[in-house]
């Protein structure tokens, strides 16, 4: 597996990380909204723009910018993006 | 991966109700859903089928259509396979109902087989199979759905997602057409992806001859009948774009051919962010990807024919392509085909009962 995009980083013991702001700022641009206004609390399902077809964006996203599928049992049992974020990086490299 | 021989394309035609369902008309969406749903999606309008007219019959006035185009003599045709998930009843298939109302011999052989979404490539497979084994020189495959049927209309994640219609592909032994090759695929854990949870015996609510039908609130919210569709599009939506293009690209490498050889890729309709991120991913340009989502929807089994038939004026000289269902199931496959000049017909417009 080699990413293409700078989103993704591998350590020095081949552990593939994303960091937190990157996550933030690709999920905002999925659901179209300010990076500065989502942090790694937010209750994203909460959020006044979210419905079912940003469940569709964010998936996208994860598979465009991570290349990692994320069901949408991952969306309806995370509540942060701080815990979407982990989902994520727990399947990085495993496609 | 598997490779077919022998089996040519003579004609495709397909058949669609009048009756035009608009997105910007759809009452159970705000105007500005509307609007979100129709630039996700793509589908601005679908075909819905008058309360009488079945998945058989738009498929027999398709079927119609190949036969008096080709001229064929009824007495010819050995094998009428018709897939659908929306069968006129339970029992008897509705393949062999068909063979009556075309008018086809009691020597023609007929069943029905329940795909949706994946029919056109499985359909190609076991048709093509079955002539070749059987040297049954003439066949009809028929396909189609009256999907408004099965979904609720309140349903805002299925019913402004579908349209009806039914479609017909002639085929004919031929030694010297070109090989099609096939990659078809299952995972039947997916199962609850896409769903009409009564009806069948193992879960028949109510039970056979007791009791009303009752409905009952799912976790999105909505109120539905055990008897209507369940689509949880997340689901489908991650398995599309992760699963189906490696499906294409085993077609393509196994063809010993490069993407660029293909004419057109023809995907079933889903919507326009899982086809376009399909053609994206395997390196089909936006043009080569034929798309009829804005006026027709998810048309089901009938998606694929349907979509060449839109596009009818794009095939009047030879054409090889690459076509791809995916969906319900979970069921999925690609196929690589030539498709003869001049033998993809214009979309048929009918409120026809047979």
């Amino acid at each position: 597996m080699t990413y293409s995009k700078v989103a993704v980083t591998v350590t020095s013991n081949g552990v593939y990380r994303v960091s937190i702001e990157r996550f933030i700022d690709r999920f905002a641009y999925a659901i179209e909204v300010e990076p500065e206004t989502l942090s790694v609390d937010t209750e994203y399902k909460e959020l006044d723009v979210w419905d079912s077809l940003n469940t569709l964006s964010v998936i996208a996203m994860a598979d465009a910018d991570f290349d990692v599928a994320i069901s949408g049992k991952d969306v309806e049992s995370t509540r942060t993006i701080g815990e979407l974020w982990q989902r994520v990086e727990a399947k990085l490299g495993k496609s | 991966m598997s490779r077919l021989s022998g089996i040519v394309v003579r004609a495709v035609a397909t058949a669609v109700p009048h009756e035009v369902a608009r997105t910007q008309d759809y009452d159970y969406l705000t105007p500005e859903d509307r609007q979100r749903f129709q630039k996700a999606t793509g589908i601005s309008q679908r075909r819905i089928s008058p309360l009488n007219q079945y998945a058989s019959d738009l498929c027999a006035a398709a079927a119609e259509r190949v036969i008096d185009h080709l001229g064929w003599d009824r007495a010819s045709i050995g094998a009428l396979i018709l897939i659908t998930q929306t069968s006129d009843q339970p029992i008897p298939a509705t393949s062999i109902v068909l063979q009556d109302k075309l008018g086809l011999p009691q020597t023609c052989a007929t069943f029905d087989l329940n795909l949706g979404c994946s029919a056109y490539p499985y359909g190609l497979a076991v048709i093509g199979a079955f002539m070749q084994s059987l040297g049954i020189s003439r066949g009809l495959l028929l396909m189609g759905d009256v999907s408004s049927r099965v979904c609720a209309k309140h349903d805002k994640s299925a019913w402004p997602l579908f349209g009806d219609a039914g479609s017909a592909t002639a085929l004919e032994l031929d030694e010297s057409a070109d090989p099609m090759y096939l990659d078809l695929m299952s995972d039947g854990s997916g199962r609850d992806a896409i769903i009409v949870p009564s009806g069948g015996l193992a879960s028949r609510i109510p039970p056979p001859n007791e009791g009303p039908v009752p409905s009952t609130v799912g976790s999105d919210g909505i109120s539905r009948r055990p008897d209507n569709l369940i689509l949880r599009g997340a689901d489908i939506f991650s398995f599309a774009i992760s699963k189906v293009p490696p499906s294409i690209k085993r077609v393509i490498d196994s063809n010993t051919r490069a993407v660029d050889d293909f004419d057109f890729l023809v995907l079933h309709q889903a919507n326009k962010m899982i086809n376009d991120t399909i053609a994206k991913k395997t390196g089909f340009s936006p043009d080569k990807s034929l798309s009829t989502l804005a006026d027709y929807g998810n048309t089901s089994s009938a998606s694929i024919p349907l979509t060449m038939c839109a596009n009818a004026d794009r095939f009047q000289v030879n054409r090889l392509v690459l076509v791809c269902g995916f969906g319900v199931g979970l069921s999925w496959a690609s196929a690589s085909l030539t498709i003869p000049a001049k033998v993809v017909l214009p979309i048929v417009e009918t409120d026809d009962v047979y």
